[in-house]
């Protein structure tokens, strides 16, 4: 049942739902007005059976011959008598029946006396008459003319049980009937109801590769549906920027390789073309391999590039101690400025000693292009100052500054694109643009921060702000 | 490619055979009884690595070079793990190659000698000396690094690649990195040579460096 139910439609499931709690609801309010409608007439039967039995009472007398008799005066018309259908049974205190009422055709209304039958108040039962019907019944204690007498009053059930089943049945063809109108109703508003949904889908369906930039329609931006198209919206943004970035770091990527490749082929072309002697072969060779080199490293920056974007955020859980990391750094690179007498100065290092949390090995490839960046522009003699600050005891800044030709007006973020390279420069300069890409999703994904300063003009000042 | 190695191995000194397949590396491993397997894990039909553990589960005595353009951490350990001797990612330099497979094959020689030579410099690797011509020359801990490796790897051409691995110790290597060996080795080349009518430390234009008599 529930897998059956499972695989039909969301606006089915709803109204069957809808129905079954309706129809458990009707059945139950239906037997609560059944029972109540069949206790009410009961005591209405009750109550007029006592009214019965003291009007009989009075109406009843012995005559000169001792048989008791019903006074038949009051009648009006003869015939009325005929509309009378009750039960009516007289018997003294030794069962002996005294008087029969001509409904009862000679039965007898009920057995014998029971003990201190009619004593006190009226014994209401239910008796069967010997031809099967049942009849809703009272007794009471009566003295006559200096006899006690018991009278036993009754009504046959057949009416009132004739006016129960018609009243069921009335609840049985009802409440169908009812349940069907709700079905009905229910699959209406269903369908009302998740009309939106339909649309969204259907615009959903269409969105592909091309149209990444179309949005679902929000009709009430405070209602379920409305919140779950904001959502898809919002995802399909971020979709949407992340393939744009894709194409653009595809396009970029395409053509960055093919300027190596392109100069491979024509190297080789022309050093063939050119019955050259031996010497012309050796350069053309070197060539194509420091071309090759070069193909090389692009593809290493860019699967570096990658494995930064795709890091587990588990592997961020370590940490280690930034000022190790960074004297480590300093080292490696500081004979980069040595030949042209470029020192390096650091400000304020026991600032650094402090736990830095982040993948070290991605960290320091970022901290080493920022330094290696600053190391190329340094003209000679000139100082590189490494300053450590403690904006917040939370975090950790780092600002590398250098005394060369620093970075033009409006190029201070475009520095950190793919491939960048600023008209001024050229690949003599080296690397093959990805550096300080390379750093900033580094220092991002470590949940840190970095950039140029737009109001340093003395050289370049990169600021990277490290999370503790 | 394989013609490409096949040249190349073979005039540095080394006999070679090449298979074109599996099987037919398969075959040639038990017939010929080589010493050292180049195996790329990217062979037609079936996978390097099945055909290495196979080796391994024969217990055929040779060692095994992987060649592969899956270059992971977690390949590396898988290729390592199912009995390959060492791992070399595509594109490699061929010098690094020949100084791998020498490596390898050297297991199996004497350990390397006491002071290397070359024309008249010499570098004494216990005492961390080298003089040349008689004259003791001083030099800073990695510049001497960097000559004890060329050295040992002398009259052979070594890249970037080796001196970053082996030297500077670097995982992998980065433009700042290439930066640095190269004033290193001009450095070292302002010590060792430029006082000297011969020169030692060769440049090998797009290879790398080589320490040997020209």
């Amino acid at each position: 049942m529930t897998l059956a139910l499972a695989s039909t439609s969301l606006r089915i499931r709803l109204t069957l739902w809808y129905v079954g709690v309706l129809a458990l609801l009707l059945i139950v309010y239906a037997s609560v007005v059944f029972a109540f409608q069949y206790v009410v007439l009961t005591r209405q039967l009750y109550h007029d059976e006592v009214q019965d039995v003291i009007t009989v009472e009075g109406l009843l007398f012995f005559d000169e011959s001792g048989n008791l008799q019903l006074r038949q005066d009051y009648y009006s018309r003869p015939q009325s008598q005929s509309l009378v259908d009750r039960f009516l049974e007289v018997r003294d205190l030794g069962g002996r029946i005294l008087y029969s009422s001509t409904t009862l055709h000679g039965m007898p209304l009920g057995g014998s006396l029971a003990p201190g039958e009619g004593d006190k108040g009226f014994d209401e039962r239910i008796e069967r008459l010997n031809d099967g019907s049942h009849v809703f019944a009272v007794s009471h204690i009566h003295s006559l003319q200096g006899r006690t007498v018991i009278i036993r009053l009754g009504y046959d059930l057949a009416p009132l049980r004739a006016r129960m089943f018609q009243f069921f049945m009335l609840l049985v063809i009802a409440i169908p009937l009812a349940l069907l109108l709700a079905a009905i109703a229910g699959q209406a508003i269903a369908r009302r109801a998740l009309r939106p949904l339909e649309r969204m889908t259907a615009r959903a369906e269409r969105i592909t590769a091309s149209n990444l930039s179309d949005r679902l329609e929000v009709a009430n931006e405070h209602d379920e549906l409305g919140h779950m198209a904001r959502v898809f919206n919002h995802l399909l943004q971020r979709l949407q920027q992340a393939f744009q970035q894709l194409q653009r770091f595809t396009a970029d990527a395409s053509h960055e390789l093919r300027t190596p490749l392109a100069a491979i082929r024509t190297i080789s072309e022309v050093a063939l073309e050119k019955s050259a002697h031996t010497e012309a072969y050796r350069e053309a060779l070197g060539n194509v391999l420091e071309e090759s080199g070069r193909l090389n490293q692009t593809i290493d920056s860019l699967l570096l590039l990658a494995k930064a974007e795709s890091a587990p955020p588990e592997n961020f859980q370590q940490g280690f101690i930034f000022l190790d990391l960074m004297t480590e750094i300093i080292i490696l690179l500081e004979v980069l400025g040595e030949e042209s007498g470029v020192r390096i100065t650091e400000v304020h290092p026991e600032l650094a000693a402090v736990e830095v949390r982040g993948d070290r090995g991605l960290i320091r490839i970022a901290l080493m292009n920022v330094l290696h960046n600053a190391l190329k522009f340094s003209p000679e003699g000139s100082t590189i100052t490494i300053a450590f600050n403690r904006p917040s005891a939370s975090s950790l800044q780092i600002t590398i500054q250098d005394q060369g030709p620093g970075i033009a007006a409006g190029e201070h973020a475009k520095v950190f694109e793919r491939f960048f390279t600023s008209n001024g420069l050229t690949s003599a300069n080296g690397g093959v643009g990805l550096g300080l890409s390379i750093a900033k999703l580094i220092i991002e994904r470590a949940g840190g921060s970095i950039w140029f300063d737009e109001d340093f003009h003395q050289g370049a000042k990169c600021v990277i702000n490290l999370a503790l | 490619m394989s013609d490409a190695l096949v040249s190349g191995i073979r005039s540095a000194g080394y006999e070679v055979l090449a298979a074109s397949s599996a099987e037919e590396g398969f075959f040639m491993v038990h017939s010929g009884q080589p010493d050292l397997l180049l195996l790329d894990l990217t062979l037609p039909h079936r996978n390097g690595l099945d055909v290495l553990r196979q080796i391994r589960k024969e217990g055929l005595d040779l060692r095994v070079l992987i060649l592969t353009s899956h270059n992971t951490v977690d390949d590396r350990v898988e290729g390592l793990r199912s009995g390959a001797d060492d791992y070399l990612g595509k594109p490699f330099s061929f010098p690094e190659l020949l100084a791998r497979m020498d490596a390898l094959l050297r297991r199996f020689l004497p350990p390397s000698p006491a002071a290397f030579t070359v024309g008249d410099l010499s570098i004494n690797p216990k005492l961390r000396t080298v003089c040349r011509a008689g004259v003791e020359l001083d030099l800073t801990p990695r510049e001497f690094d960097l000559l004890l490796y060329l050295a040992e790897n002398s009259g052979r051409t070594v890249s970037r690649e080796m001196l970053a691995k082996d030297v500077w110790r670097e995982v992998s290597r980065y433009t700042p990195i290439d930066n640095v060996i190269d004033v290193q080795v001009a450095r070292l080349r302002r010590k060792i040579d430029d006082p000297f009518a011969v020169k030692l430390l060769q440049t090998v234009r797009g290879m790398g460096f080589s320490l040997r008599e020209p």
